[in-house]
């Protein structure tokens, strides 16, 4: 792990505002392992409660795989392991012992397309909350509906709870997923290319979404799209090849960016 | 195109294509031309293949109405209910038959319908990689094995091992019990409609199982890793989300494991008994409509017997038509109530 030859992240080194910073998921050495082939080499990184860190850089640089490592989702498959350390608050998520629905309670996922679950709007929120919360209806019917304003989809459906979760666009599918994940209260959001199935308005009303939410979540997100990365992020890191290559406050990354590579990248000389 | 109009279909195919000289223009409009006879004959014989479907299915109805006239003019709507199915005085009645068929099937599908999810749940969602075709291939084996080998292997092992020693211990675990008491009564013959219907169940097994896996296995992984990125457990994956995105294929599977049973007649009727009547007990002997006509097309001397035989086949034909009517029925509403 000593040998790595990328720049390590600079946000700890320098600080900016960093004083008011808390470290919600601190990532040590994490190598990842498809089978016997190396996705992820040795990486480092922090994500900052109330802020939105994104992760960019080519198909295939690990990126995703980072992410669902954050909510051990690789752990649904065989010969998937992942070594070394992340901690959430000052939780082992990589522990044997880590309880994975209540992880995963705590560290949201929505992912590249809309998936609503088969059953009606209502019941697509309330599904989840039912998992956690023994509620009567009342106050089933009030998270319901807090999560779907906090999706900024309830002025939409509200009149439609009953009809079934695919019968919306898929803007609105993707904010319901939003709403779903929201809904459980968790820590951690972590948004997988949310956007790539989606046209430019819907985009824009995701983009908007998160930096909402950003102020009460720890956010993650995955994105091809580096305008997208500039707008919605706090921190960005980019990733080649499997390996962290830089990690900074995103407006320096994009101004500045201290690796080759990185600034290769960013303006659009490969990827 | 400098020459348009003159080949209307090699201009449309090559529009701005550049330039070809007129004779490879004629080469091409034959080969197009040959394109389309196949295009046209591959259209006739589907459809022709599509309709056959159609005559095949007008010419069996109209036989079997044909052939069950006789029986429908003597007995008229009686023979519906009747339970009497004499020779002798050529009195004879379906209801027998029609019970014996769908509480057999019935028995059946209670017991393949949950075992078969099961089976195809742990495959899709828990086995581990190497126990997975094992299992599947077992599960095919099962469907290939000939129904006359489940009719002598029930017959001969089974229903001996029925009666010595589940139904003894049936009876007198539900002998204080009301009305299970009726369910489980009478002496232990080892045949009767519950060995058929255990038999039907283990043949429909593989169907409902390999149709299920299919389907569960075309879920797509995004939408189960959302559920689990919820914190939901495996069970809750599946009774949530996996059963609720699949219901049409899984009903599907349901209904061709139940066509099966409904119709299975040559385990069915080394096991049942053969008995043309209805008792209260699923431990007697008694009859399906399919072994009915197995057994007695032979003898059945007189038209008027054999015509109520092949009526019998008539109402094994509707009351399979009202399972897939139903079916559909309600898988409208399964749709309804998840809202559309």
């Amino acid at each position: 792990m000593s040998t790595a030859n990328y720049t390590v992240p600079t946000v700890a080194a320098n600080p900016g505002n960093a004083d008011n910073l808390v470290e919600k998921i601190t990532v040590k050495n994490l190598d990842f392992y498809y089978g016997d082939n190396r996705a992820l080499k040795n990486i480092n990184v922090s994500l900052y409660h109330g802020r939105v860190t994104a992760f960019i850089g080519p198909s295939g640089c690990g990126k995703s795989t980072l992410l669902r490592v954050l909510n051990r989702m690789y752990d649904l498959y065989p010969n998937q392991r992942a070594t070394g350390t992340v901690r959430l608050d000052n939780d082992d998520i990589l522990a044997p012992s880590q309880d994975l629905n209540l992880l995963r309670a705590k560290v949201g996922m929505v992912f590249q397309k809309p998936t609503p679950f088969p059953m009606t709007i209502y019941e697509n929120i309330a599904f989840g909350i039912r998992l956690y919360e023994k509620l009567s209806k009342p106050d089933l019917d009030n998270r319901v509906q807090q999560a779907l304003q906090r999706a900024a989809l309830w002025n939409e459906v509200k009149d439609k709870l009953d009809a079934n979760g695919l019968s919306l666009s898929g803007g609105q599918q993707q904010r319901l997923c939003i709403a779903r994940t929201v809904a459980v209260r968790p820590e951690v959001i972590l948004f997988d290319e949310p956007c790539s199935a989606l046209d430019p308005i819907s985009t824009a009303k995701i983009e908007e979404l998160i930096d909402e939410l950003k102020e009460d979540y720890t956010i993650a997100i995955v994105t091809h799209n580096m305008q997208q990365a500039a707008r919605v992020s706090d921190f960005t890191a980019f990733m080649y090849l499997g390996e962290l290559v830089e990690y900074g406050e995103t407006t320096r990354m994009f101004t500045s960016p201290s690796d080759r590579r990185t600034q290769d990248y960013i303006t659009g000389r490969f990827g | 195109m400098n020459s348009s109009g003159e080949r209307p279909v090699v201009d449309v195919a090559f529009q701005g294509g550049g330039a070809i000289s007129a004779a490879e223009k004629g080469d091409r409009a034959k080969i197009l031309k040959r394109l389309r006879f196949g295009d046209n004959a591959f259209r006739h014989v589907t459809r022709a293949a599509a309709i056959a479907v159609l005559i095949i299915l007008s010419g069996i109805i109209f036989s079997l109405v044909y052939g069950a006239m006789p029986a429908m003019q003597k007995f008229g709507i009686t023979f519906l209910f009747d339970e009497s199915w004499n020779p002798v005085t050529e009195r004879f009645g379906a209801i027998a038959p029609i019970y014996g068929t769908v509480l057999t099937s019935l028995i059946a599908m209670l017991i393949a319908v949950p075992i078969g999810l099961f089976i195809a749940l742990f495959l899709t969602e828990l086995c581990p990689m190497w126990l997975r075709r094992p299992i599947g291939i077992a599960v095919e084996l099962l469907a290939g094995i000939p129904s006359i080998i489940y009719g002598i292997w029930g017959l001969f092992v089974f229903a001996p091992f029925l009666q010595q020693h589940v139904q003894p211990f049936l009876i007198s675990l539900f002998g204080n019990v009301p009305v299970l008491s009726n369910l489980f009564a009478g002496p232990p013959y080892g045949i009767g409609i519950l060995t058929a219907g255990l038999i039907l169940a283990i043949m429909v097994l593989p169907f409902i199982t390999s149709i299920s896996r299919d389907v569960f296995e075309a879920v797509p992984p995004m939408l189960k890793e959302s559920a689990y990125g919820l914190g939901c457990t495996t069970w809750e994956v599946a009774r949530y989300v996996v059963l609720p995105f699949t219901r049409v294929g899984v009903i599907g599977g349901v209904m061709l494991a139940l066509g099966r049973a409904l119709g299975e007649t040559m385990a069915v009727t080394f096991v049942i008994g053969n008995a043309h009547r209805i008792s209260g007990s699923i431990l007697a002997p008694g009859t399906t409509i399919s072994a009915t006509i197995a057994n007695e097309f032979t003898e059945a001397v007189g038209d008027i017997y054999t015509s109520s035989l092949i009526l019998l086949g008539l109402i094994l034909f509707v009351i399979t038509f009202i399972v897939l009517a139903f079916a559909r029925l309600m898988l409208m509403r399964l749709n309804a109530r998840l809202g559309k």
